[in-house]
């Protein structure tokens, strides 16, 4: 039956792949920016589902480790370090911030563990606005390199990585770490009294989560060119990054890819209502959450509940 | 057009008359071809959402006037939600799926910044109506050849401070004889520059700036901002606020902080203000480009007129001078005869207009604010207002004043 | 004279805080629902009440009481619209319910907040207040409207005191808070305690957002920190408890008060922040809280 599953997605994410693969011989540079943007965030969403979907943990904070990357990577290149060695610095940098937040974090529960990562991520942006000297503060920082100005390029890079990430976190999940792991976020007393290290586990899913944000993050920043609370650290992205997964289905890891890639499409489909269009776009999540709470790879495979 | 061009050529080798035939359809398709001019603005906002309104507003009338050589002005409009990366995206489709001629981008600096390496990249003409601050200009000038693409349509934060001491000179030093000063601006792009300029213009006006209180846009109360400030007795607070309007004035009003406000408050030359602040204006003196029943040149009262008659409320000062843009690019459209982007910026480099906002001419290349708007008598001053009685009262300078200076009760200053 | 003006300032602020957090945390305590459209409905009563003055030209009191109702009509809809279904749903595992009224009221606060901007614009606005001017406590010129502020909150909640602890339904009410499941059994009706939870948590909304309407005034923009500070001090008191969140509105208003005072106002968020966590890592089931 579990192969029947993974099989299932399995298709659905390799004819997805190859469709994404040739896209940029038909559409115009403009769909393939959008899109770019829509595989960052896919990452920033199975990250984030790794950590909701399998440990049980609620990240109210994802952008909390998408900043720390991004900035580090961002003001390091300012001071003339080059670009892949910044990228790789912002990625450690997520992961040590990580630890940091996830040591203590983790002794919490439920809406408790919620809270600290939300409050994380406040203070975070409070200390951006406050040392506007290195960050660029409400204004933004610029970084003086850029991944490629070629669209093609960029699309390549962000798709590439994109699906490197997801068979990573999806070979992850799936392994026994993952299920055991899937345990301790349902029953985390019986799955102690099985002699697994809940806490360890955890905070194993809590660092591959940080590694991943903290990358996606720093490659964003040296995409757009910028770094700024709005684009990268404010709640509102990271709701954007929770609704994704949420909506494209949650324990699915590639559903929350494609839970991004919707909501950035349907904001662009839903362009010419305006002012309306993120009131439509929240307004048909909160149907999909209603009525087909496994989310669109739900309703695709009706397996994905039980998997 | 390049498209065009070659299939007309490949016309040519087919037949001479064919040839001269296609020619002139192609030259009659071209005529008819519409000028595009995206409007990237902020709709949610009251400054933002006169944007496009009054660029629809010029379009039409000079459609209605058949265009420009009969090309028609089509308007094509972008909600940013005062987003830069929305911003960003938005100028990407507007270059590259609707193939616009030029871009009229939003009242907020961080955002005009951001677009600026855009409009250098994409080479497409960029004009904001309302964003201040002075790093705009200042890139162009620093590289020319690059960031070219880029107007000022709206004063620099620089002339803006100096256009708040003009007037401050006047009716405050002058005609009632203040001394002192503190300065009260939000954190923000357009502010740094606005209170450098206010710091240099204050004191040589005969204000001594006793202090400079900056605060985050994301303030909700005052109190504390407005304690500190009448703890230093000052005879006037000069503001730089945008973000922030609402907020302010109503505590300043139920706080009775008994000491005048003068300066930069983008929120209070929207006509809605009154209403917002529940008269809590009333008194506030605010600089600005143009006002409802001000007639600033001959343009600005029919202009204003015809604005609350299409969309029911007056202009904010981005519809103003959102305005005056779309004619002068469609005037510099048929000067350049061409929309090509290096034609029409040197085209725009000439513009000679009289708008809503007074006489149009851009510096040029080796003065200071390339591609700004320049400021003096004859040009454009700007003007001071105040609020009384749920209207705006112009009260300098006095060529175009309807009003003279009311403070509320609680304000301890001679009316 | 610094400390007395930090004193009158403060007590104003934290009141207002305290009636928003109240509403907030007994929904927690009896039905365990974190509703994250808090800040939205709080601004639709300000806005309400804005737009009842100047669009259907009512008096102060009128549109006070506007903004109210209307926040009442939307508490409802937020409960029958969005917590119930996704608390009675089959297809979500019980474990899972949590997230999903999470996600779902955030959307719905989303959705409140979107279609205030579409028809109102995001600019601030203010509530016409109901009294005016000021007066000088020792020394400190204060607004009227602030004292108004202070009194109704805590009149408001002192009746909610009274409700609870002295009526037969309100009793109800506060053993749901406790156990659920007892009070089935003594005969309520859970499903009417729920309702009538609602219905004071959407007037105690209301309230909070039209006298913040009135004292400070609210945009769109503010729905979101709004919310987060009820969290905050909700979570600092102890999760449903409503004398653990008064005493948390208390400290997080009078901290940041003193921050903005003795520091800048720039940093006023700050510290409260920082107490938060510390106060995470060594209780955290908060100052108050009974697990």
């Amino acid at each position: 039956m579990a192969n029947l599953f993974r099989s299932r997605i399995f298709w659905i994410a390799l004819i997805g792949s190859l469709v994404a693969l040739l896209l940029p011989l038909k559409v115009s540079g403009y769909i393939l920016g959008l899109l770019t943007v829509a595989y960052y965030f896919g990452v920033f969403s199975m990250a984030w589902d790794l950590l909701f979907g399998f440990a049980g943990e609620v990240n109210f904070g994802p952008t909390f480790l998408i900043g720390l990357g991004a900035y580090t990577a961002g003001i390091l290149n300012g001071y003339g370090v080059p670009v892949y060695p910044c990228i790789a610095a912002g990625a450690v940098m997520a992961v040590v911030g990580g630890v940091v937040l996830a040591l203590p974090a983790l002794r919490v529960r439920g809406p408790y563990f919620g809270l600290t990562t939300l409050v994380a991520v406040l203070i975070m942006m409070n200390l951006i606005v406050v040392f506007a000297g290195f960050t660029g503060g409400e204004i933004g920082l610029t970084v003086p390199d850029v991944l490629s100005i070629d669209e093609r390029t960029n699309y390549y890079i962000a798709l590439i990585f994109m699906i490197v990430s997801g068979i990573i976190l999806f070979a992850l999940s799936r392994s026994p770490v993952g299920l055991i792991l899937q345990a301790s976020g349902q029953d985390p007393v019986e799955a102690g009294a099985l002699g697994f290290n809940v806490t360890k586990h955890k905070l194993a899913a809590f660092v591959i989560s940080a590694f991943f944000s903290g990358l996606a993050g720093a490659l964003l920043v040296f995409y757009m060119g910028t770094a700024s609370v709005g684009t990268l650290v404010s709640i509102s992205v990271g709701v954007q990054v929770i609704i994704a997964a949420v909506l494209g289905g949650r324990r699915t890891i590639i559903g929350a890819a494609i839970g991004a890639i919707f909501l950035i499409a349907a904001g662009e489909a839903l362009r010419p209502f305006g002012e309306l269009s993120t009131f439509i776009v929240s307004a048909i999540a909160l149907v999909v959450i209603l009525f087909v709470p496994s989310g669109l790879l739900g309703l695709i495979s009706r397996r994905g509940e039980h998997a | 057009m390049t498209t065009r061009h070659h299939r007309s050529i490949r016309h040519t080798l087919l037949s001479g008359a064919a040839a001269f035939a296609s020619l002139f359809l192609a030259a009659q398709a071209q005529a008819a071809d519409p000028i595009k001019i995206a409007v990237i603005a902020e709709a949610q906002a009251i400054a933002g959402a006169s944007i496009p309104q009054a660029a629809q507003l010029a379009a039409d009338e000079i459609n209605a006037k058949g265009g420009v050589d009969g090309r028609q002005i089509q308007i094509i409009t972008y909600d940013n939600k005062s987003s830069s990366a929305d911003s960003v995206r938005a100028f990407q489709r507007a270059v590259s799926d609707d193939k616009v001629n030029a871009v009229i981008a939003s009242y907020i600096s961080e955002v005009v910044l951001a677009l600026e390496p855009w409009a250098a990249r994409l080479k497409t003409v960029m004009i904001t109506p309302g964003a201040a601050s002075n790093q705009i200009t200042k890139a162009v000038h620093d590289d020319y050849e690059k960031n070219k693409y880029t107007f000022h349509g709206y004063l620099t934060s620089a002339e803006l401070a100096m256009s708040v001491c003009d007037g401050a000179k006047d009716i405050l030093v002058n005609d009632r004889k203040m001394k002192t000063a503190v300065i009260m601006s939000e954190d923000a792009a357009w502010t740094t520059p606005l209170d450098v300029g206010y710091k240099e213009c204050l004191p040589k006006i005969g204000l001594q700036v006793l202090d400079h209180i900056r605060m985050s846009p994301d303030t909700t109360d005052f109190t504390p901002i407005y304690n500190k400030i009448e703890g230093q007795k000052p005879d006037v607070m000069i503001t730089g606020i945008s973000h922030v309007g609402v907020q302010p004035t109503v505590q300043w009003k139920s706080q009775q902080v008994p000491i005048p406000m003068l300066g930069i408050a983008s929120q209070a030359t929207n006509s809605t203000f009154w209403k917002d602040t529940n008269g809590a204006a009333d008194g506030v003196l605010f600089q600005s480009v143009s006002g409802p029943g001000v007639a600033v040149t001959s343009k600005s009262v029919p202009f204003a007129d015809a604005f609350n008659k299409k969309y029911g409320n007056f202009p904010s000062y981005a519809g103003y001078t959102a305005y005056d843009e779309v004619y002068y690019i469609a005037d510099a459209v048929k000067r350049a005869g061409s929309t090509d982007s290096d034609k029409l910026v040197e085209a725009l480099e000439k513009t000679d207009w009289e708008g809503t906002i007074g006489r149009i001419q851009f510096y040029g290349k080796e003065d200071q604010f390339t591609h700004g708007l320049k400021y003096g008598k004859g040009l454009i001053t700007g003007m001071i207002s105040q609020w009384q009685d749920g209207k705006q009262v112009a009260v300098w300078p006095p060529e175009i004043a309807n009003g003279k200076i009311r403070f509320p009760s609680f304000i301890k200053a001679q009316n | 004279m610094l400390a007395l003006q930090i004193l009158v300032d403060g007590f104003a602020i934290s009141a207002l805080y305290a009636l928003g957090a109240t509403g907030f945390t007994l929904i927690f305590g009896v039905s365990g629902v974190l509703n994250l459209s808090h800040g939205g409905l709080m601004v639709l009563g300000a806005v309400a009440a804005w737009a009842a003055t100047n669009e259907l030209h009512v008096g102060a009191y009128l549109a006070a009481l506007f903004g109210i109702g209307v926040t009442l009509i939307a508490a409802f809809a937020t409960y029958f619209v969005v917590v119930r279904p996704l608390q009675t749903s089959r297809a979500i595992p019980k474990e899972e319910t949590e997230i999903f009224v999470l996600t779902g009221t955030l959307l719905w606060g989303i959705m409140i907040q979107e279609l205030i901007a579409y028809f109102f614009t995001d600019n601030a606005k203010t509530v016409l207040p109901i009294v005016e001017g000021v007066v000088n406590i020792f020394g400190v010129r204060t607004p009227q409207n602030e004292i108004f502020t202070a009194i109704i909150c805590w009149v408001v909640i002192g009746v909610l005191w009274l409700i609870v602890n002295k009526t037969r339904s309100g009793k109800a009410v506060l053993a749901a808070s406790m156990n659920p499941r007892g009070v089935t059994l003594l005969g309520f009706e859970l499903s009417r305690i729920y309702i009538a939870i609602w219905a004071i948590y959407g007037i105690l909304a209301g309230i909070a957002g039209v006298l913040l309407g009135m004292f400070l005034g609210v945009s769109s923009y503010s729905a979101g920190p709004l919310t987060g500070s009820a969290f905050s001090i909700v979570v600092l008191g102890g999760l449903g408890s409503v004398s653990g969140s008064l005493v948390a509105a208390y400290v997080v208003g009078y901290l940041e008060t003193v921050t903005a005072y003795m520091i800048s106002p720039a940093y006023r968020t700050i510290p409260a922040l920082l107490l938060l966590v510390a106060v995470m890592y060594v209780r955290p089931q908060g100052l108050f809280g009974r697990r």
